[in-house]
C-alpha cells in the first residue's frame, strides 16, 4: 500500500488522476474502519489533510462554499447561522473526537445512506464541486447519490466543496436513535423552506438504499403553507405531510429497526419539523414587520 | 515508510510503519505508549483518545501518516514533567483516583484526554465549570463498561473546580 | 464464626480509601496483557471458520505463506497434541471438525499483525459443510433436561393455578448478550526452558496455570501466569476459551520468542462467550391480597452442541418468595453454536426478569402496591431448601428504597402522567445474589524492611481488589494500611480462588485474615525481619446450615415519548443489603456499574444471530450498543448496615453482581406505569410502544 501525501491541491488532482484506485482520506473515520477491520486494503491511501483550502469556507456568489474537509465542530462552531440544518445534523454526529475529524466531505465521499449529512443538503438543495485534472464541476446534491455507496463522482475526481445556498427560511434536522448518545441513525430528516421561491425542500436518512427525497410531500407542502402569515397548518395537513414524507422511504428492516417503525419515525419527525417551521417562519416575518 | 512526529513533547521517529497503520498502533506497538487503549477500532468507544495538534480524535482512526510531522499528546503526557514515578499527577488525573472514577482502567486514559480538553475549553478559557449537561455531551463519545459514569461526572466536575480556584485563586487548589 | 476482627479496633474496612492502584491507572503505567514490553515479539491472527458446521476437507496456504513477515501458518495438521481434558472449547487445533461459525481452525503467526491479518484473508479453506440449526426456541422438540439441574418441585403449582383466585401465567424473553469488557481477551505466550509464560487478561491466574498445565502435559510450577491489570471481564475472563490456547500452541513453535495476540472486538462475539438467550415461562397463583400460594419458572436456555453450558435461570426462585407450591425447571437446546458462559450475575440476571416482572403484574391484578406485595411474600426461611438465612434484608432495602425515592406519592394506575410529550412512570423489582465462597486459596504473609508483605494470587479485573485486600490485610494484622504491601495477579504467588460469582474478596480476604492470624501466633507483634506465615482458606461450618444472599431493591422512572416510542430512564435507585461494605468508594462503584450495565441489558444489549449464517450479525460496538453516558442521568446507590455473623471473618457479601440482578424488571415495570404497555421481552426497544 502506499501513502499519498500531496501538500497542494493541485498534487492531489495529479495523483487522483495518477492512482484513480486511491482511496481519499480526510478525518479517516471511515476508511481507517475498513483498514482496521481488514475489510479493504487499497493499493493507496490519498491523504488530504495537508490541503489548506479543503479547511476553508466562506461566501461564494451567494452561496457558503464549505470546503470538503471542513471538520464538523468548525460547523457547529461557526457556521450554524449560515447553514442551521447542516449544523444541527453536524451536532448529531457521534461524538466530539469523531467531529473534530469527521467532515462532509467525507460524509459525501462514504455515502453511507445513514450519514448524518445527506439529509440537510438534499433538503437545501446544495450542491457538490467535483474536481479532477479534467476541471471543475457542481452537482446537485439531489443528483448526487446513485446506489448504495454509489455516486455521482468519477474514479479520477476528489469532492472539493459543498455549496450551500444563504438560508431562505426555516430549516432543521432531527434524527431518531435507540440510544441517547453515539448513535447510528434509525432515521433522519431534514426540512428546508424556501420563503422567496415558496418552495420546499426535505432529505431523508437511513430509510432506503440512497439518502431521499419526498418530492409529493415537498409540493404538497408548499402549496398548502400559508407563505404570507404563516398560519397554522390544519391538523390534516401536517398529518398528510407525515404520510407523504413516509411513503417516500424506502427503509428495510435491521437490527437498529423495523421498516415499519422508521416509516412511523419519519411521519412523527415531518410532522414536528412542521410546527418548528411554522413558529420560526412567523419569529422571521415579525423580524421584518 | 517512516513516520516522525512529536509526542509528549519528544520528537520521535518510527520506521516501518505499513502505510494503513493506526496512529494508536503506533503508540502502542512501535514507541512503547500504551497509555492509549484499543477497545474497538471503529471510533465507537473514545478509549484511544489523544490530542492531536491540540484536539481531540480517536488515535485509531488516523493514519500514522497522517501524524508526520504533527504533535501528539497521550495520557503519558497529563502528568507534569519529570521521572515518571515522581510525576505530580494533573488535577484531572487526581480527581478521577479521588471521585473512585476508575474501575478496570482500560476507559480510563481516553477518558483523562477528553476531560482534560473540556476543561481546557472551558474553564483555561476563563469560563466557568462545565454543567453536567456540558460534561455528558464532551464525553459522549467515551464508554466505559464498568463504573456507570456517575463517578466519572463527579470527577470532571472535581477537576474542573480545582482548576478554576487554582486559576482565580493563583495558588494550588 | 467470630473473627480476629471483632477483637480489634477496625481502622481500614469500612474506610474510605482511594484506589491502590489508581494513579498506576490515571498516568497510562498500569500493564495489561497485551503491554508487556517483551523483545521481538510475533503476532498471531486466528483463521474463523465460515461456515456453521461440517469439517475442514484443505487448507490452501500458499497465498498466505508468501506474504512477506509470515513466520507459520497453524492449523490442525501442525499444530501440538493437548491433552483431553474433558473441555471439548478448548480442543483448539485438535480436529478438522468445526463445530459453530467463527471457530478457530487456524492461525497466521506473522512479523507484525498486519501481515498476520493479510494472510489470514489469503487462506483459502475448503470445507465440507453439514446442515446445521441455530434456531432458539422453546417450542423446539429435541430440547433436553441438563444432569445438573433437576426439575425441583415441591406441592402442587398446576393445582394451585387452578384453584387460585389470581394468577399471573405469562412468557418472558432475555437475548444472547456479549460480555464486552472494555479490554479485548490477550494473551502473550513465550515457551522458554521448557516452561510456558503467559501474560493473559484473566480473572484468575491458577486456573489459567492448571487448566494450561493439564493440556500441555506440563508439571504446573513449569506454567507461570501474570496478569497484574485486567481490564474488566464480568464473567468472559474467567472460563478459559481457545485464545489463549491458540497463542500457547503458536508460541510452540517458535521458542524463545513472545507470541502477541489481542482478540479485535469482533472475534471477541464469536470466541470468548456470551450469555445464553433465555425463554421464562412464570406462573403466579396468589389469594386476592396477593399472598402467594403457587409460584413456577419454567427455563428454557440454549447450549453448545459440543459443550454444555447451563444458565440456570431459575435459581432466584428457589430463593425469592413464601409459596407452598413451588416448581422450577431449566431445558437446554443444544445448537450449532459457540458454548455461552458466565456474564455478570449469571442465572440470577436473567432469572430475576421474568419474575420480577411477572411480580409487578401482580400487582396490579390484585390492586396491591409492588413493594407491599413483595413484603407480604417475604419468606421466614428459605423457601427451596427450608434453611434459615445467616441474613436477610430485602424488606429494610425495600422500605429505604421506597423512602428515599418518593415512592409513597405514587399513583398505582398506569399512563397517568405525561410530562412535555413524554409518558412518566416508575417501577420496582427485587434483587438477589448468592453470598458464596471458593475453595483453594492460601495467602502469605511476610515481615520485611518495616512492612509486611502479603501475597495471594488474586485478581483485579477493575473490582477494587488491590485495595480491598490491602485493607483487609492491614485490619488482620492491626497495622495501618501503609504498612502493607500487596501482590496479587501472578501465578508464582500463593494459590487463589478466581474471580467469579463475587467470591473474591470474601474468599481472598478470609484467607488472608486467616493468614494475619497464623503471623501473628507465630511471629507475635514485633515479628523479626523475614519473619512468615502462609495459611489456607478455612472451612465455615455455617455454610451448611444457613443460605446465605445478598438481597437488594431497585426503583426506576422511566419516560416514554407518546408519539416515537423512544425510551429514557432519568432515574435509578438501588439499596442493597450486602453485609459489611469493606470500601464504600470502590462498593459504590460496582453497585451502581451493575445497575448501569442492567439499564444496558434493559434497553440496549441484544446479540442478533442470523440463522442462515450463524453468525452475530451485529458484532462490534457501533452496533451492539451497551449504555453510554448519557443514557445514564440520575443514579443512586445506597446500601444499610448489615451485620451478618455467619458468612465469614470479614462479615461481607459480595457485590460485583447484585448490582445488575432486577434493574432490567424495575424499567420494565416503570414503562408499564407509564404507558400502560407490557413488554416481556428484552431489551424493550421504541417499537414495543408504537401503538
Amino acid at each position: 500500500m502506499d501513502f499519498l501525501s500531496p501538500s497542494t491541491w493541485e498534487e492531489a488532482l495529479a495523483a487522483k488522476s495518477a492512482h484513480p484506485d486511491a482511496v481519499p482520506i480526510m478525518g479517516g473515520t471511515d476508511v481507517m474502519v475498513e483498514l482496521n477491520f481488514g475489510r479493504r486494503r487499497p493499493p493507496a491511501l490519498l491523504d488530504l489533510t495537508r490541503i489548506p483550502q479543503l479547511r476553508d469556507h466562506g461566501p461564494d456568489d451567494g452561496y457558503l462554499r464549505l470546503g470538503a474537509g471542513v471538520p464538523y465542530t468548525t460547523i457547529i462552531e461557526r457556521l450554524r447561522d449560515r447553514s442551521p440544518a447542516l449544523a444541527q445534523a453536524a451536532r448529531a454526529v457521534a461524538s466530539p473526537q469523531i467531529r473534530n475529524r469527521g467532515s462532509v466531505g467525507g460524509n459525501l465521499g462514504g455515502a453511507s445512506p445513514a450519514g448524518d449529512a445527506h439529509p440537510p443538503l438534499l433538503a437545501v438543495d446544495a450542491l457538490v464541486e467535483l474536481a479532477s485534472v479534467r476541471g471543475v464541476r457542481r452537482v446537485a446534491a439531489r443528483e448526487f447519490y446513485h446506489g448504495p455507496r454509489r455516486t455521482a463522482r468519477r474514479d479520477d475526481e476528489l469532492i472539493s466543496a459543498v455549496l450551500l445556498p444563504e438560508p431562505a427560511g426555516p430549516q432543521s434536522f432531527s434524527k431518531i436513535g435507540t440510544r441517547n448518545a453515539m448513535v447510528i441513525a434509525v432515521a433522519s430528516f431534514s426540512l428546508a423552506l424556501d420563503a422567496q421561491a415558496r418552495t420546499v425542500g426535505t432529505g431523508i436518512g437511513s430509510a432506503g438504499p440512497t439518502p431521499l427525497r419526498a418530492i409529493e410531500a415537498e409540493k404538497f407542502l408548499a402549496s398548502e403553507f400559508d407563505w404570507d402569515g404563516a398560519a397554522s397548518p390544519s391538523p390534516a395537513t401536517v398529518t398528510r405531510f407525515g404520510e407523504l414524507v413516509a411513503s417516500a422511504a424506502r427503509p428495510i428492516d435491521d437490527v437498529r429497526g423495523s421498516a415499519h417503525y422508521r416509516r412511523h419515525a419519519l411521519s412523527v419527525m415531518a410532522r414536528r419539523a412542521v410546527s418548528w417551521a411554522v413558529t420560526d417562519y412567523r419569529k422571521e416575518i415579525a423580524r421584518c414587520a | 515508510m517512516r513516520v516522525s512526529f512529536e509526542v509528549n513533547g519528544h520528537e520521535v521517529t518510527a520506521d516501518n510503519v505499513w502505510p494503513g497503520e493506526s496512529l494508536l498502533y503506533v503508540l502502542r506497538e512501535r514507541l512503547g505508549l500504551p497509555g492509549s487503549k484499543n477497545a474497538c477500532e471503529q471510533g465507537e468507544c473514545g478509549s484511544c483518545t489523544v490530542y492531536l495538534d491540540g484536539v481531540t480524535v480517536c488515535s485509531c482512526l488516523v493514519a500514522a501518516g497522517q501524524a508526520q510531522g504533527r504533535a501528539v499528546r497521550t495520557v503519558e503526557g497529563l502528568a507534569e514533567s519529570g521521572d515518571l514515578a515522581e510525576r505530580r499527577l494533573s488535577p484531572v488525573q487526581e480527581a478521577f483516583v479521588e471521585a473512585g472514577a476508575v474501575q478496570c482502567g482500560f476507559c480510563t486514559p481516553g477518558l483523562l484526554v477528553q476531560t482534560d480538553d473540556l476543561i481546557e475549553r472551558t474553564v483555561g478559557q476563563g469560563g466557568g465549570v462545565p454543567d453536567e449537561a456540558e460534561i455528558r455531551e464532551h464525553l459522549a463519545g467515551n464508554l466505559c463498561r464498568c463504573t456507570g459514569y456517575e463517578k466519572i461526572i463527579d470527577a470532571v466536575r472535581l477537576a474542573a473546580e480545582r482548576t478554576a480556584a487554582q486559576r482565580d485563586g493563583g495558588g494550588p487548589a | 464464626m467470630s473473627g480476629l476482627l471483632e477483637n480489634t479496633s477496625t481502622r481500614a474496612i469500612g474506610a474510605d480509601i482511594g484506589r491502590v492502584d489508581g494513579p498506576a491507572k490515571v498516568t497510562g503505567t498500569a500493564t495489561y496483557a497485551f503491554e508487556h514490553q517483551l523483545n521481538a515479539p510475533a503476532y498471531l491472527h486466528p483463521i474463523q471458520a465460515t461456515v456453521v458446521r461440517g469439517r475442514v476437507r484443505e487448507f490452501d496456504t500458499r497465498d498466505a505463506e508468501a506474504v512477506p513477515g509470515v513466520l507459520t501458518v497453524l492449523t490442525h495438521d501442525n499444530a501440538a497434541r493437548l491433552a483431553d481434558i474433558g473441555d471439548a472449547e478448548l480442543a483448539v487445533l485438535q480436529s478438522d471438525e468445526v463445530a459453530h461459525r467463527g471457530q478457530v481452525i487456524g492461525a497466521v503467526l506473522a512479523e507484525t499483525p498486519e501481515a498476520a491479518r493479510q494472510a489470514v484473508r489469503l487462506v483459502r479453506v475448503h470445507y465440507e459443510e453439514r446442515s446445521h440449526d441455530v434456531r432458539f426456541s422453546a417450542a423446539r422438540t429435541d430440547l433436553y433436561t441438563p444432569g445438573e439441574a433437576e426439575d425441583d418441585e415441591q406441592g402442587d403449582l398446576a393445582g394451585a393455578m387452578a384453584s387460585a383466585p389470581v394468577t399471573v401465567d405469562h412468557t418472558y424473553t432475555t437475548p444472547m448478550e456479549h460480555n464486552n469488557p472494555m479490554e479485548p481477551h490477550s494473551t502473550i505466550a513465550v515457551w522458554e526452558d521448557a516452561g510456558l509464560t503467559l501474560y493473559e487478561s484473566t480473572q484468575g491466574v491458577h486456573s489459567v496455570r492448571s487448566t494450561m498445565a493439564e493440556l500441555f502435559g506440563l508439571d504446573p510450577e513449569r506454567v507461570r501466569v501474570i496478569a497484574p491489570h485486567v481490564g474488566g471481564g464480568f464473567g468472559s475472563k474467567g472460563p478459559l476459551h481457545p485464545p489463549v490456547v491458540l497463542a500457547a500452541l503458536a508460541a510452540r513453535l517458535l521458542p524463545g520468542r513472545p507470541v502477541k495476540l489481542a482478540l479485535t472486538r469482533q472475534q471477541m462475539f464469536d470466541l470468548v462467550g456470551y450469555r445464553s438467550p433465555t425463554i421464562q415461562r412464570v406462573r403466579l397463583a396468589a389469594e386476592p391480597d396477593g399472598r402467594l400460594t403457587g409460584i413456577g419458572i419454567d427455563v428454557t436456555a440454549q447450549t453448545a452442541r459440543f459443550k454444555e453450558f447451563l444458565e440456570q435461570a431459575g435459581k432466584p426462585t428457589e430463593v425469592m418468595y413464601a409459596a407452598p407450591n413451588r416448581r422450577i425447571t431449566h431445558r437446554l437446546a443444544a445448537l450449532d453454536v459457540a458454548p455461552p458462559t458466565w456474564m455478570r450475575a449469571p442465572g440470577e440476571c436473567p432469572g430475576m426478569f421474568g419474575p420480577e416482572v411477572a411480580m409487578d403484574e401482580l400487582a396490579v391484578a390484585c390492586g396491591v402496591d409492588p413493594v407491599e406485595l413483595r413484603v407480604r411474600n417475604e419468606p421466614g426461611t428459605e423457601p427451596a431448601s427450608g434453611r434459615p438465612f445467616s441474613s436477610r434484608n430485602l424488606v429494610a432495602c425495600l422500605r429505604e428504597g421506597a423512602r428515599r425515592f418518593g415512592w409513597q406519592d405514587r399513583d398505582p394506575e398506569p399512563r397517568r402522567r405525561m410530562e412535555d410529550g413524554w409518558l412518566v412512570g416508575t417501577g420496582v423489582a427485587a434483587s438477589t445474589y448468592p453470598t458464596g465462597q471458593m475453595p483453594g486459596s492460601v495467602a502469605a504473609v511476610r515481615f520485611e524492611d518495616g512492612h509486611y508483605h502479603v501475597r495471594i494470587g488474586a485478581a483485579d479485573i477493575g473490582t477494587g481488589a488491590w485495595t480491598v485486600l490491602t485493607q483487609i490485610a492491614a485490619d488482620a494484622l492491626g497495622v495501618p494500611v501503609t504498612a502493607v504491601r500487596l501482590r496479587i495477579g501472578d501465578s508464582s504467588l500463593p494459590s487463589a480462588s478466581l474471580a467469579g460469582g463475587s467470591t473474591g474478596t470474601v474468599s481472598w480476604g478470609s484467607t488472608i485474615v486467616a493468614a494475619a492470624q497464623a503471623f501473628r501466633e507465630r511471629h507475635g507483634t514485633a515479628p523479626a525481619d523475614g519473619a512468615e506465615a502462609r495459611a489456607g482458606l478455612p472451612d465455615n461450618p455455617n455454610r451448611e446450615r444457613y443460605a446465605m444472599h445478598a438481597f437488594g431493591a431497585q426503583f426506576a422512572e422511566v419516560r416514554v415519548h407518546a408519539d416515537t416510542g423512544e425510551v429514557r430512564v432519568p432515574r435509578l435507585l438501588g439499596v442493597f443489603a450486602a453485609g459489611r461494605i469493606v470500601n464504600p468508594r470502590t462498593a459504590r462503584s460496582q453497585f451502581i456499574g451493575g445497575m448501569t450495565m442492567g439499564l444496558s441489558m434493559a434497553l440496549h444489549e441484544d446479540s442478533v444471530v442470523d440463522p442462515r449464517f450463524g453468525c452475530v450479525v451485529n458484532h462490534d460496538l457501533a452496533e451492539y450498543h451497551i449504555a453510554a453516558n448519557a443514557d445514564v442521568v440520575d443514579l443512586q446507590a445506597h446500601w444499610i448496615d448489615e451485620a451478618d455473623p455467619y458468612v465469614n471473618p470479614l462479615g461481607a457479601k459480595g457485590i460485583g453482581e447484585i448490582g445488575i440482578v432486577g434493574t432490567a424488571a424495575a424499567i420494565v415495570n416503570a414503562a408499564y406505569h407509564a404507558t400502560g404497555v407490557r413488554v416481556r421481552e428484552l431489551p424493550m426497544t421504541l417499537e414495543h410502544f408504537l401503538a
